[in-house]
């Protein structure tokens, strides 16, 4: 489903290349669940981006689903990654002017959904399923971190991935609600069989995956 | 989706209301001047071609030995058996001479004007080239000037519209001229030069042959001068070129505080135009600073499907907002500095007599909307470039160098 094949990234600083990622190859099945763990600058959030197609690469191919993402023009990219990838990032991600419910169905309208209403209640049923279904009028601003970070994984369903991606998404919460979105995300990869990769350093939440991949210093350790 | 993205724009003008007020008030100042410039400078250019032309022509050009009697203001030709062809000026095509007005002057006793032998100056314009006559008209018939129509002087006093007879001809009065301390200006009784031409059997009856009343015969010319022209290269040039002439000068001041004013005024939309570019630029370096500030969500919103012309066209209607309320309130402060204008300086200028017409209001409902294009147009280059960068950068650094 996932594949990555001499996978590199390098960046041009001031003091000269660093290369984050090197020749990488990884390859996750449909539905699965798989855990990237490593140390921070090891390169995790760098080969995320790039599966993401957030980042271009500088070298090697992503394809999912049969589709080499990289090989595509700009809004082919684009639209690829708002139909069939949901990000979750490690930050609120949230657009602050906007209310739950519209940053929810954002995606969804960006992908050209003709049917707005369809799309709000769509959104109002994520947020519900998110445990936010008396929160679907309020700003980024007026919910806790937590309750933004369920917002974030509702509005990465939106347009049905079949690829989900969570770069520590837990990273500044406190234990209790990290266990919820936890709870949240692996629900999401069990009961809609979307695949999950999730950026971790919590070895206990890398324990319940069923792909453990470790990185250290931009490739993977066997 | 553009309500949504319209939407979005609105609001991140909301979330630094300072920094969006001072934007608005910035482009508000820029297109209020540009409106309020644009529009006193076409009306200062129309009162100019009613005040200027108010102040004669630049040179006369008459029969070599007709005598003149040389007045401040040239206005219209003396009256002397000598004659000129029509095209005379025409035909010479010369480099200096911007416009010239033909015309023809009958001095006539028993006309029927006035007393038994009060002599009357008929005086035949060409009113599509006049610019001597016409704008001292201060009273006219709701029409057009027609053949059998006159006008008189400020000297001569009859109702608008009543029937005025001419050697037992019946011709309508037109409308009347303004003061203008030139006696023959005063006194004359103006017409067309057709309709004159028509009197040349009446006036003959009388015993008084006049060669200036056929047809292609004028008494001289009104000539001004083309822009950047001097008084003294037209005259050699006309002398030149022209035989059994002469050429009478008028004020020369007055020619040079034409020529002088319409630099001014030229110069004036040069610092418009500098102005509206500053305002461009400084638009330009405060939406840089804005997307450096926001290429987090910028990112974001790449990250989530945005494709690079919704970035950029989010940002540019953001931009266009803000630089559109600024042009259509710069419109507003446009109308209020011309009222104070024209309770201030027009009214002194009404109170010297001096005439300032002020443009009618389709153009100036004209210069509103440029203003207010101008000003949206403004935005949109503005913010362009910032945009354009920054729709082009991955999501993930975007979102990174926030971070």
């Amino acid at each position: 489903m996932l594949t990555c094949r001499q996978l590199s990234k390098t960046y041009r600083t001031e003091r000269g290349d660093v290369a984050a990622v090197t020749e990488l190859d990884l390859e996750v099945e449909a539905g699965r669940y798989a855990a990237i763990i490593g140390r921070s600058g090891s390169g995790k959030s760098s080969l995320m981006a790039m599966i993401g197609g957030l980042s271009r690469p500088s070298g090697g191919t992503v394809t999912i689903d049969g589709t080499d993402i990289w090989g595509l023009g700009d809004d082919a990219l684009a639209r690829f990654r708002n139909g069939r990838i949901g990000f979750v990032f490690q930050f609120a991600s949230l657009l602050p002017t906007l209310r739950l419910v519209d940053n929810v169905a954002l995606p969804a309208m960006l992908g050209g959904a003709r049917d707005g209403a369809g799309t709000y209640d769509k959104a109002s049923a994520l947020l519900a399923r998110m445990g936010l279904g008396n929160r679907v009028d309020a700003y980024p601003s007026e919910v806790s971190a937590g309750e933004q970070r369920r917002a974030a994984i509702a509005r990465a369903l939106i347009n049905d991935p079949v690829l989900l991606l969570a770069d520590e998404p837990t990273s500044d919460l406190d234990e209790q609600t990290e266990i919820e979105i936890m709870d949240e995300l692996l629900g999401v990869n069990r009961e809609l069989g979307t695949t999950l990769v999730l950026v971790t350093h919590n070895l206990a939440l890398a324990e319940q995956a069923g792909q453990i991949v470790h990185i250290a210093n931009g490739a993977l350790v066997a | 989706m553009p309500w949504l993205l319209a939407n979005l724009a609105l609001q991140n003008l909301g979330r630094r209301k300072a920094r969006t007020l001072l934007l608005i008030a910035a482009v508000a100042v820029g297109s209020g001047a540009l409106f309020a410039g644009a529009t006193l400078m076409s009306s200062i250019e129309r009162s100019m071609a009613v005040g200027f032309t108010r102040m004669g022509a630049d040179l006369m050009v008459v029969p070599d030995g007709a005598l003149t009697n040389i007045t401040a203001a040239l206005l219209t030709v003396e009256p002397t058996d000598l004659v000129l062809n029509a095209g005379l000026v025409d035909k010479a095509r010369l480099a200096s001479v911007g416009r010239s007005a033909p015309q023809k002057i009958a001095r006539v006793e028993h006309s029927g004007i006035g007393s038994h032998h009060d002599s009357v100056d008929l005086i035949g314009f060409d009113p599509a080239r006049d610019f001597t006559i016409l704008p001292w008209l201060v009273e006219k018939l709701n029409r057009g000037l027609q053949a059998g129509d006159v006008i008189l002087g400020a000297g001569r006093d009859a109702p608008l519209g009543s029937q005025l007879l001419i050697f037992g001809r019946p011709h309508v009065v037109y409308g009347r001229l303004g003061r203008t301390g030139v006696g023959t200006h005063e006194r004359g009784v103006f017409m067309a030069s057709a309709t004159l031409e028509a009197l040349a059997g009446a006036i003959e009856g009388h015993g008084k042959k006049m060669p200036v009343l056929q047809p292609g015969k004028v008494t001289g010319f009104l000539i001004e001068l083309a822009p950047g022209a001097t008084s003294l290269q037209a005259r050699f040039a006309i002398l030149s070129t022209l035989q059994g002439v002469k050429v009478v000068s008028g004020d020369t001041t007055l020619s040079g505080i034409r020529q002088g004013l319409t630099s001014l005024l030229d110069g004036i939309l040069v610092l418009m135009i500098v102005m509206l570019a500053s305002t461009a630029m400084m638009v330009s370096v405060l939406f840089s600073a804005i997307v450096t500030e926001r290429r987090g969500e910028l990112g974001l919103l790449k990250a989530i499907g945005a494709r690079r012309a919704q970035v950029l066209g989010m940002m540019m209607v953001e931009a266009m907002l803000a630089t559109g309320i600024g042009g259509t309130l710069g419109v507003a402060l446009g109308v209020l500095v011309m009222r104070l204008y024209e309770r201030s300086l027009v009214y002194n200028l009404d109170r010297l007599g001096v005439p300032f017409v002020w443009d009618d209001l389709a153009r100036t409902v004209a210069f509103a909307a440029g203003a207010i294009v101008l000003s949206v147009l403004v935005g949109a280059l503005g913010v362009l470039y910032p945009a354009w960068r920054a729709s082009r950068r991955d999501a993930y650094d975007l979102v990174r160098s926030e971070a």
